[in-house]
């Protein structure tokens, strides 16, 4: 079984369908780009994996675990909340709109969560949150509280903070669509760092040229469903469907 | 002048202590039961919502003085319950259970004006709920309520004067009194100056306290 396997989720808000049956499988240390017009349900079925949304049907399987299973007729169980909150300590996620806790320093912001959900002390954790914060080269701005960040070192924050908890997957939701064009570089280049890592990464993106460079799959999605997915070359530059044809030449 | 100021002094700044004492234990056991309250009111569980908004309801829809008057005069009285408190313990039991309810309505938009990222946010990084509220959504709910809040804190102060109806030596009780006993309004001026002196004292303490969490923006 693959690393990561989410099979045909389907996600409804009351009568309305916003996933029709998406499945997305992936090995550790891929990168994979999920685009598409927007309300096509991208960014919903990313969320799907760590939990922030519920799924009707279809199970998600995380490195062996299941966060949720499919009973006799395809409806989703998921796992006991403990389970849960285990399997999705795993994953680390960068939002659109950072999430930042406006209260704490920088540095609270990285230590706070080793430290209250892990239990770690800060003598222990500081090194790795230096570490983290010259990673993104902010450590000179520990003592700053996120009101007084540009967009861009908030959302660099925002990473350090999630790989803080040591996540073997990281989720991006469109980390770059909230912020100024002069200063999504220097976040899409945090972000590239981390794939020359080989960290396991799912992107939900608009910035094509990024994706392209970036992904090891690329998924295309409209309407709540997969349209066309293959590699960065298959999707750029052989699109098959008409759909990722018509989108790649509005937005390229 | 002077010197009637100076004779009728001691017995309001005795009042001033009762009235003082009335304020400090509301708001120390008021605040926490008003958070309490608040989350309550917001529980996942819709018997503990509604059983809470119709304390909120009960209390803020009747006149303060009313219950001070039916803990004091009231209890007595319901069959099977019979007890009397005595007048002191009276007037805080009303006035608690009074003013969490306004604290908790204060509180309640608070919480519920933090983002819900915040709460995404701390989810994803594996806080439990318990964890959420106290180390990220509370903290900075403080923040927001303090405006709302220091208006309620100097309404009570002025309130706690309600308690004359228990015959409670207060400072109003005592003021009012004096003026009785000596024709002489002087004692009102002395009073006023009182609760002037200290609502700006409280005035000064709430700007310290805004100031301190001034350090952050949202």
């Amino acid at each position: 079984m693959a690393f990561i396997e989410m099979k045909d989720i389907v996600k409804t808000y009351g009568s309305s369908v916003v996933l029709h049956g998406v499945s997305l499988s992936m090995e550790k240390g891929q990168v994979v780009s999920i685009i598409g017009p927007s309300g096509a349900g991208k960014s919903t079925f990313l969320r799907c994996l760590n939990h922030l949304e519920i799924i009707q049907k279809g199970s998600i399987c995380i490195n062996g675990q299941y966060l949720a299973r499919m009973d006799a007729e395809g409806n989703s169980v998921y796992a006991p909340e403990k389970e849960m909150r285990k399997i999705c300590l795993n994953m680390g996620m960068v939002f659109q709109s950072f999430n930042l806790f406006p209260h704490m320093t920088v540095l609270e912001n990285i230590m706070a969560a080793p430290v209250y959900v892990k239990g770690m002390t800060r003598e222990e954790i500081l090194p790795v949150a230096q570490r983290l914060l010259e990673k993104v080269g902010l450590w000179n701005k520990r003592d700053f509280y996120p009101g007084n960040l540009s967009g861009g070192q908030k959302q660099r924050v925002a990473i350090a903070r999630a790989l803080a908890m040591n996540p073997e997957i990281m989720l991006f939701d469109e980390p770059t669509s909230a912020l100024d064009p002069e200063l999504t570089g220097e976040v899409l280049k945090t972000i590239k760092q981390l794939a020359d890592e080989d960290m396991t990464m799912i992107i939900v993106t608009h910035e094509m040229a990024f994706a392209r460079s970036v992904s090891d799959k690329v998924l295309f999605m409209v309407d709540g469903r997969i349209d066309e997915e293959g590699t960065s070359e298959q999707i750029f530059d052989h699109p098959k469907n008409e759909r990722t044809k018509t989108f790649l030449q509005h937005i390229l | 002048m002077t010197d009637y100021i100076i004779q009728i002094l001691p017995s309001m700044i005795e009042g001033l202590g009762v009235s003082a004492e009335i304020f400090a234990l509301t708001l120390v056991l008021s605040l926490p039961l008003g958070m309490l309250l608040a989350l309550v009111r917001i529980s996942k569980i819709g018997i503990f919502r509604k059983i809470a908004a119709a304390y909120i309801y009960l209390m803020r829809g009747t006149p303060l003085m009313l219950q001070i008057l039916f803990i004091y005069y009231g209890l007595p009285l319901i069959p099977g319950m019979e007890v009397q408190l005595g007048d002191f313990s009276s007037a805080i039991i009303a006035f608690v259970a009074n003013y969490a309810a306004y604290f908790a309505e204060i509180f309640r938009g608070g919480i519920q004006s933090i983002n819900r990222g915040q709460y995404e946010g701390a989810k994803v990084l594996g806080f439990t709920y318990k964890q959420t509220m106290w180390h990220i959504i509370l903290p900075q709910v403080v923040k927001r309520v303090i405006p709302p809040l220091g208006n309620e804190v100097i309404t009570l102060l002025k309130d706690t004067s309600l308690v004359y109806v228990l015959a409670m030596n207060d400072l109003m009780r005592v003021t009012r009194a004096l003026v009785q006993r000596d024709v002489d309004t002087t004692p009102f001026i002395v009073a006023a100056v009182f609760y002037l002196v200290c609502t700006f004292v409280l005035t000064k303490i709430l700007d310290r306290i805004e100031k301190h969490y001034a350090v952050y923006e949202e």
